[in-house]
């Protein structure tokens, strides 16, 4: 057996500012008797340091809202309530709880674990409008009895054959791709940013690397220091830029061009000249849009070989109304349809935000993700959707080192790569590869409802009329 | 119709202040008359002799807006100062979420204080905010129902359909209570389910992690479960119950095992457990012995061979199959087919298991009903529903969709004065003593208290189920299984 997958994980805590979710306060009619003191087990609540007389303000991060000081403070002295800043945190779709999560994972690299049953909404817009299926024990077409260290979450980017050519003498004559493994489903997409610091860079590259993944970034951003790791960074340019990013294109394995009309038109020429270059594996960078199923169909008809789908950091299409839930799907059945599937790699990005929305891409058709917001809220970035994009990196990021960054972001891969083994595990599926398009394992929200309460209702107005 | 054994008597809560849903906000302008004080019948104002200042409002006891219409003695309007104002309180909006409202959870309460549905109109119970499932479907009461009188009505149901000569178990209410083992839970809560158990004539089950002693004088009203670690499992607990519970898999986390961690194992829990303190125990997914109806079979078998009178229930959840696997169920030989959604309750599951492993029991009752309809099937077997059923009109909705009756669970633990916090996993467990098997957390509350407050509980969702089956003038629940023609859904009907 080859050796097992394993991602490293190492309690990091981070020395910057987060913010809590419940605020409390003390009233003026706090008789400091201490009470609240002696209830709360996370102690959230202490004698003040300089006057033990007094209390001290409650320490936030700690409170897990179980609510005893507030109610057994013998005065009513405490008043609670949710935090504004909290509150305010991303929007719509970065909800404040991911950060909460993310946080955590990042610091721990576990599973993030609680009691009490789900309790957001029962459905939602993209990746919530759908659940994955798991496999119920009494079903003997199982795939088998196997425990997560069988589970492999390795995936390929790159061509596949659809089947293999012999001669009339067994020899091979079909011509095989070249392919690059990624031992996750799971590669980072870095913007170019002027909040990232040089630090936060290298934490990115060399956290990609302890991972055996990769991380895009423009090849502008790619700094000297940074090549050492080209194994692992994919640089993302211009098809006109080739002939500048030579050096880049020579020492890495995978490249990214952005998509534009000229290059459907001379693809053959472009993949020619970095071929000239390096045996790089080449990506094309393709926005979200209307239609954008037909543009991948043409580009792998032109010999394209990975294309990355980048939807908005919400997860929609940068023109269009649609979630990248439902482009992947659409893309992915098109290329059936077609009968290219196998011919092209998808890695499908956008409003990728929590390990759950790994698999579910997965199921709706890509090969794997790309990710970039969740690496900055480990750093402890703050995240706004309102009134725009706002990305504030906490103070002092410049000062992290590189190895205390980087481990946060291994242990929040490491606890994304456990969460998947745990949803793979219950779906029966021992392989991440084969989870894509397996919607037979995925259950929709518009179409179980409709199936269910559609027909139910629906039926019954009819047979009224 | 309860069953003499009940008797409903207050048991108000154990803490001294209750979370307020209102803010009474008293200003500079108050001049300390006393007005509000005197005048509010609900105990909001105290002033006291000799003080210069009124005492801060104490908010949990205002009943909110509904008061204005009180002329004589609405606080805000009677101030000679106007220096009293009402507004929701902030405190209220960390309490609960959208499947168990901050309302949900209070009115549990009240029902659990008084056995009775809160007299307050300003709590919206009924239904939780979720936008989906039960919180879409509404109940339709026919215009011109017959005739019946309450008493007349019958919630009674029986478990043992297949007429094999086992136990006739009737049940009083279409509700027991879910598996929880020691060591998810402290003592005096397990005490208190089974004794509620019994006064209500219905059941409660251990969970996977032993019987304890303390459980014997109640072996008429517990169901014991089998699951994949096969803790505290021993011929001796098969054969003191009337039902055994093979618990395949657990809504909140289908397709994953259980997991006790090490914190919670102590000495005791251990001992019952017959495993080691202090270590994490991990019940496996699935059954390493079952991987067929077959194997399944003769799981049940074994169970029916040792305990000749003892009626077998199967815990599944509900993946896109589980219709068919309540079909094998029932030819496997199980009396009760306990489907447990995708939204259900625990003490510890990964976050990524509640949300998005498997479906919602709402879609799950139909499928499996009509499934077992169509295979002729569905009169000889109870089917009973669990994973989300929060309120009473819950439970009447699972049964128009197809149930017999309901598992509960979460809404137990919020009788008991649970906030849903979530923390029963981590460190000593819960803060608030339900969940804990720490020395002093586990020591918060006695059983009695606990048990009246899930008898009044019980009563409480009796009454309203009561209310709807005389709405709809019937005179029994098991008229009311799979009349999705009494239901109406938000987008479709």
């Amino acid at each position: 057996m080859p050796k097992k997958y394993h991602i490293d994980i190492k309690p990091t805590p981070l020395n910057v500012k987060l913010i809590p979710k419940f605020k409390i306060t003390r009233g003026e009619n706090c008789i400091n008797c201490g009470k609240c003191t002696k209830v709360c087990i996370y102690e959230a609540h202490k004698r003040s340091e300089q006057d033990i007389r007094k209390i001290a303000d409650p320490y936030m991060v700690a409170c897990r809202n179980c609510f005893r000081c507030i109610q057994e403070c013998p005065r009513g002295a405490l008043a609670k309530g949710l935090e504004p800043d909290f509150q305010a945190l991303g929007g719509a779709y970065w909800k404040p709880d991911m950060f909460l999560s993310i946080w955590k994972q990042a610091e721990d690299g576990k599973v993030p674990v609680s009691g009490a049953g789900y309790r957001g909404p029962f459905t939602g817009p993209g990746f919530d409008g759908m659940w994955t299926d798991m496999s119920e024990i009494v079903r003997p077409t199982r795939d088998g009895i196997h425990g997560r260290e069988y589970i492999s979450t390795a995936v390929e980017l790159g061509r596949k054959l659809n089947h293999l050519e012999f001669d009339g003498s067994g020899a091979l004559v079909s011509k095989i791709f070249n392919v690059v493994d990624v031992p996750l489903p799971i590669v980072f997409d870095i913007p170019a940013s002027d909040l990232l610091t040089s630090n936060v860079k290298n934490a990115m590259v060399t956290a990609a690397e302890a991972l055996g993944s990769f991380a895009i970034f423009p090849s502008a951003e790619i700094s000297p220091d940074m090549q050492r790791h080209m194994q692992h960074i994919i640089p993302l340019m211009t098809p006109d830029s080739i002939g500048a990013n030579t050096a880049l294109i020579q020492s890495a394995r995978v490249i990214a061009l952005e998509y534009s009309g000229a290059l459907l038109e001379n693809f053959a020429a472009v993949r020619r000249s970095v071929r000239n270059i390096s045996s790089a594996l080449v990506i094309v960078r393709i926005n979200a849009a209307t239609g954008v199923e037909d543009t991948i169909v043409q580009l792998t008809k032109a010999g394209v070989e990975i294309i990355h789908i980048a939807a908005d950091y919400c997860g929609m299409e940068v023109q269009g109304e649609r979630y990248i839930k439902d482009v992947i799907r659409a893309v992915h059945l098109r290329l059936i349809d077609e009968r290219m599937r196998d011919e092209i790699s998808i890695i499908a990005s956008g409003g990728i935000g929590m390990a759950e929305h790994v698999p579910k891409a997965l199921l709706c058709g890509a090969d794997l993700t790309a990710i970039g917001l969740p690496l900055l809220i480990a750093l402890g970035a703050f995240v706004y959707q309102q009134p725009a994009r706002k990305i504030v990196m906490p103070e002092g990021i410049e000062k992290i080192p590189v190895g205390i960054a980087r481990q946060r972001i291994v242990n929040l891969m490491g606890a994304w790569h456990s969460q998947l083994l745990e949803v793979m595990g219950a779906m029966g599926i021992r392989e991440a590869r084969r989870l894509r398009g397996e919607t037979g394992r995925a259950i929709f929200f518009d179409e179980i409802d409709r199936e269910t309460f559609g027909k139910l209702f629906q039926k019954q107005e009819s047979a009224n009329v | 119709m309860k069953p003499d054994s009940v008797i409903i008597k207050p048991m108000p809560s154990r803490f001294k202040h209750q979370v307020p849903k209102y803010k009474v906000t008293r200003s500079d302008a108050c001049i300390n008359c006393g007005m509000c004080a005197n005048s509010c019948p609900y105990g909001v104002h105290e002033r006291i002799e000799g003080h210069n200042k009124m005492r801060p409002p104490i908010d949990y006891k205002c009943i909110g807006y509904e008061c204005r219409k009180n002329d004589e003695f609405y606080c805000v309007y009677r101030c000679p100062r106007k220096a009293l104002s009402l507004s929701l309180n902030p405190m209220y909006d960390a309490l609960g979420d959208c499947r168990w409202t901050s309302d949900m959870i209070v009115a549990t309460w009240i029902m659990a204080e008084t056995g009775y549905p809160p007299e307050r109109t300003d709590l919206g119970y009924h239904i939780g905010n979720s936008g989906g499932g039960f919180d879409k479907l509404r109940l339709k009461f026919p215009d011109n129902p017959p005739l019946v009188e309450r008493e007349e009505i019958s919630t009674a149901i029986r478990l043992n359909r297949r007429d094999d000569g086992r136990a006739e178990v009737v049940i009083s209410t279409p509700v027991y209570g879910g598996g929880m083992s020691f060591g998810s839970v402290s003592l005096a809560t397990m005490l208190s389910k089974a004794r509620n158990a019994t006064i209500w004539n219905t059941f409660t089950c251990t969970g996977e992690g032993g019987y304890p002693e303390m459980l014997h004088p109640y072996d008429d009203h517990v169901i014991t479960q089998v699951a994949t670690g096969l803790f505290g499992v021993r011929e001796e607990t098969i054969q003191r119950v009337k039902i055994v519970e093979f618990k395949y898999a657990q809504g909140a986390k289908p397709g994953l095992g259980g997991h006790l961690l090490g914190e919670k194992n102590t000495e005791s829990v251990a001992r019952m457990r017959e495993a080691v303190k202090g270590t994490p125990l991990f019940s496996p997914f699935p059954f390493h012995s079952v991987y067929s109806i077959e194997d399944h079979k003769k799981h049940i078998d074994w169970i029916k061979e040792m305990n000749p009178r003892a009626l077998v229930s199967v815990k599944v959840s509900t993946p896109n199959d589980v219709d068919m696997v309540a079909v094998g169920s029932y030819y496997a030989g199980a009396h009760i087919i306990h489907i447990d959604g995708g939204y259900g309750g625990t003490g510890a599951a990964p976050d990524i298991a509640k949300k998005n492993i498997a479906m919602p029991i709402e879609y799950a009752i139909p499928k499996v009903h009509n499934f077992l309809r169509d295979e002729g099937a569905r009169d000889v077997v109870t089917l009973i529903a669990s994973g989300g059923i929060r309120t009473a009109h819950d439970l009447a909705k699972a049964i128009c969709l197809g149930a017999d009756g309901a598992v509960i669970g979460t809404a137990e633990m919020v009788a008991l004065e649970c906030v849903r916090c979530g923390n029963c996993e981590s460190g000593r467990g819960c803060a608030r003593g339900i969940a804990s098997t720490d020395s002093e957390l586990a020591d918060l509350f006695d059983d009695q208290w606990a048990t009246q407050r899930l008898t009044n509980l019980y009563h409480a969702w009796n009454v309203q189920l009561v209310d709807i089956l005389q709405r709809m003038g019937m005179k029994s629940v098991t008229e009311l299984v799979g009349r999705t023609d009494l239901l109406e859904h938000v987008d479709y009907s």
